[in-house]
């Protein structure tokens, strides 16, 4: 039973954590290394806000949210849109991005345990007998909220339809009108807004670090290209994958695999099916 | 008067351009300054050059010459742990910075890595915190022609390791508590601190339930608390420095697993903000903070008068490991440069290896082979070290029995399960 509930949870977060690089990837075909370090940034931004400033926690989330979505906004304006088209170089300008913010917060001190964010709720709720923190739970519900809220999204709004028609076929969405760049630029956007929601949900649990930063990359990273870049079904579906392999990895042979995993599940999926579980990228030469 | 003032002041002036003018003594800092041990370290030493530098400096053969201190970040305590990264940085330190004696860095990895550089440029090494793995004063005595350089000034695992077993044992006679879970993280020092404490309880008949390792960037640590909890463990051995396990605190207080952790080296949790940070989850929680100084005690005389000028410094009680070693440092460099009376590293080795001064954590001596400083329970003797507990807000030391504020206490729900009472 612990395995199940933990895995769940476990899944669901790294759902969470991926869901900003999976919905950036899907429409704008931009790879966001950025997604890491814009998790990192708020929650020293709201860490900030909330020490610094003394203000309100509500409001602190809800300015580093603000703050980090304007961020991924510039961040398309003045460097992807140039670059667009140009996968290498997308790469690289954004993991410079990444780089130049996380080392940035670095130098400006984060380090050490001290700096935490409080949880929602102090309390511990036990499902089925096994003990769980109620910032746990809480993580849980936002996430399966914010997936309902994405899915309602592109399907019932205009906005978000033309994201999924730029997503499947972009010449195809281009003649129908649809933006291209409007639509990457609100697609990076959003995908900052998802990774600034997972950073104010999951970094309560422990403390901000500028190492986090790479390690939800490589997580994100790894979740996306397992369930297929551009599936958000494949992404979720990868999440539990990923999250149930790495539990059972802890549970029974050793928690420092857990990591190894990911990376595995990878490389397996590179070379079984590269388009991942749900992708379509390279279907057509895996079909050849 | 007035002639006696103006001769005072003219003296005190040529004094200090005396001092402004002579070629500082550099110390090379190369540790990683983004952890506690390292900053805390930095804030040691700045604290002590400070002092020694404005009573007049350091007496070479009749020249006073003041301390500099230079500092670069070797990250060597990041995942994965760059060690050639560090190396550079050492190697740095020592050409561009033109240090005269190194401190650091603090990962057991580069620390044994950094021994050949130091050995092939002749400087004094003095390992003020981090290195806790036996194997560098080991190296140190085998090696000694080609390693003697190095310096020890802290504790080591194994030792760390003989005082929880001591500290554990007092809990098993009162007690009769005997069932250990060990959580480490994956790291050299704290893989060996977990090994060498389970092979030591199994032979005084402890049960030893399990034994994970977790690497930096660990965020739930719920597979193993839950393991100690099936397996009823009484005490959760955590060894490691990682940020990340404050999580671990956080999970063993909400879960409200029956056992005590027993931090013997637990990094986040030596830090006096550690209690606000976990809002009073820390509770009950059980550090080894290595040296005695690095929590307020009265170790030796000199134990509070550092803790007070610390605060008054800093605004805060010493922070954890490597605070009173790094302040240490200086001291016990300038002690061994005086009695030597020359910079000469061949020389300078021999005054250091006759060292005997009671500082902060106690009498300073060192083993003339392995360079290990020589650790005893009675701070008359040698190196003290020092376990707390977290109690209400308080870092509570609770061992050795010479320096104790206080006794370990057990939380209510582990008491309650337990069904604990004195034997």
């Amino acid at each position: 039973m612990n395995i199940l509930v933990y895995g769940l949870i476990n899944s669901l977060l790294l759902v969470l954590m991926a869901l900003g690089f999976a919905l950036a990837y899907s429409v704008s075909r931009v790879p966001n290394f950025t997604h890491g370090a814009l998790y990192v940034l708020t929650g020293y931004l709201t860490w900030v806000f909330l020490n610094r400033l003394g203000l309100n926690y509500g409001l602190c989330i809800i300015l580093s949210i603000a703050s980090v979505t304007a961020m991924g906004w510039l961040i398309y304006q003045l460097t992807v849109i140039r670059v667009r088209g140009m996968p290498t170089s997308e790469i690289i300008v954004t993991f410079a991005i990444s780089l130049a913010i996380l080392e940035f917060l670095r130098w400006r001190g984060l380090r050490g345990a001290t700096y935490v964010l409080p949880v929602f709720h102090l309390s511990t709720i036990h499902i089925y007998g096994v003990p769980v923190d109620a910032q746990r739970i809480i993580a849980v519900v936002i996430t399966a909220v914010i997936v309902l809220a994405l899915w309602l999204f592109t399907h019932y709004t205009k906005v978000g339809l033309g994201l999924r028609a730029i997503a499947q076929n972009e010449r195809a969405a281009l003649l129908l009108g649809i933006d291209s760049d409007r639509a990457a630029t609100l697609a990076l956007s959003l995908g900052s807004a998802l990774a600034a929601i997972a950073a104010i949900t999951i970094l309560p649990m422990g403390n901000i670090n500028v190492a986090t930063g790479y390690d939800v990359l490589v997580s994100a990273i790894a979740v996306c290209i397992c369930g297929g870049l551009g599936s958000w079904t494949g992404t979720i579906l990868a999440g539990f994958v990923i999250g149930f392999a790495q539990m059972i990895v802890v549970y029974f042979i050793a928690p420092h695999l857990a990591m190894v995993v990911a990376l595995a599940a990878v490389i397996l999926i590179l070379i079984f099916k590269p388009s991942g579980l749900f992708g379509r990228q390279k279907e057509l030469e895996e079909r050849v | 008067m007035k002639k006696i003032l103006a001769l005072v002041i003219s003296l005190s002036f040529v004094l200090l351009t005396a001092i402004a003018d002579a070629k500082p003594i550099v110390i090379g800092v190369a540790t990683d300054t983004q952890i506690l041990d390292g900053f805390a370290t930095i804030r040691g030493l700045n604290l002590a050059v400070e002092e020694i530098n404005s009573a007049g400096g350091i007496n070479v053969k009749g020249e006073k010459r003041p301390f500099k201190v230079e500092i670069m970040d070797t990250r060597d305590c990041e995942p994965g742990v760059p060690v050639s990264e560090a190396l550079l940085v050492l190697e740095k330190i020592i050409l561009d910075k033109g240090a005269d004696f190194i401190i650091g860095p603090g990962r057991s990895e580069a620390a044994l890595a950094a021994l050949g550089l130091i050995a092939n440029y002749k400087k004094i090494q003095l390992l003020t915190c981090g290195g806790l793995s036996p194997k560098f004063h080991g190296t140190i005595a085998e090696n000694y022609d080609k390693y003697k350089y190095a310096f020890r000034i802290t504790g080591e695992s194994r030792y760390m390791v003989e005082e929880a077993m001591d500290l554990l044992g007092g809990l098993n006679s009162k007690y009769g508590i005997n069932r250990m879970f060990v959580i480490v993280e994956d790291v050299a020092f704290a893989r060996a601190g977990g090994e060498i404490a389970s092979e030591n309880l199994k032979k005084k008949g402890w049960e030893i339930l399990g034994y994970e390792r977790y690497p930096a960037g660990t965020s739930d640590f719920s597979a193993g608390l839950l393991k100690a909890k099936d397996a009823k463990a009484q005490i959760l051995f955590v060894m490691g420095e990682m940020a990340e396990l404050s999580i671990l605190i956080n999970q063993w207080n909400d879960m409200k697993i029956p056992a005590l952790p027993f931090g013997n080296y637990l990094g986040p949790a030596m830090e006096p903000k550690f209690w606000q940070v976990t809002k009073g989850r820390a509770a009950y929680t059980i550090v080894n903070l290595v040296n005695a100084g690095n929590a307020p005690s009265n170790a030796t005389p000199w134990t509070m008068k550092f803790c007070k000028a610390y605060e008054k410094k800093y605004g805060t009680e010493p922070e954890g490991y490597g605070t009173s070693s790094g302040y240490m440092a200086p001291y016990i460099i300038k002690d061994a440069v005086e009695r030597a009376g020359t910079l000469d590293p061949d020389a300078l080795v021999t005054a250091m290896e006759k060292t005997n001064l009671v500082g902060v954590y106690g009498r300073v001596r060192f083993d003339p082979k392995s360079h290990q400083i020589i650790p005893q329970l009675d701070p008359e003797k040698g190196a003290v070290g020092t376990i707390f507990q977290w109690q209400d807000g308080k870092r509570v030391v609770v061992y050795p029995p010479k320096i104790a504020m206080g006794e370990v206490k057990f939380p209510p729900w582990m008491m309650e399960y337990w069904k604990i009472k004195k034997k």
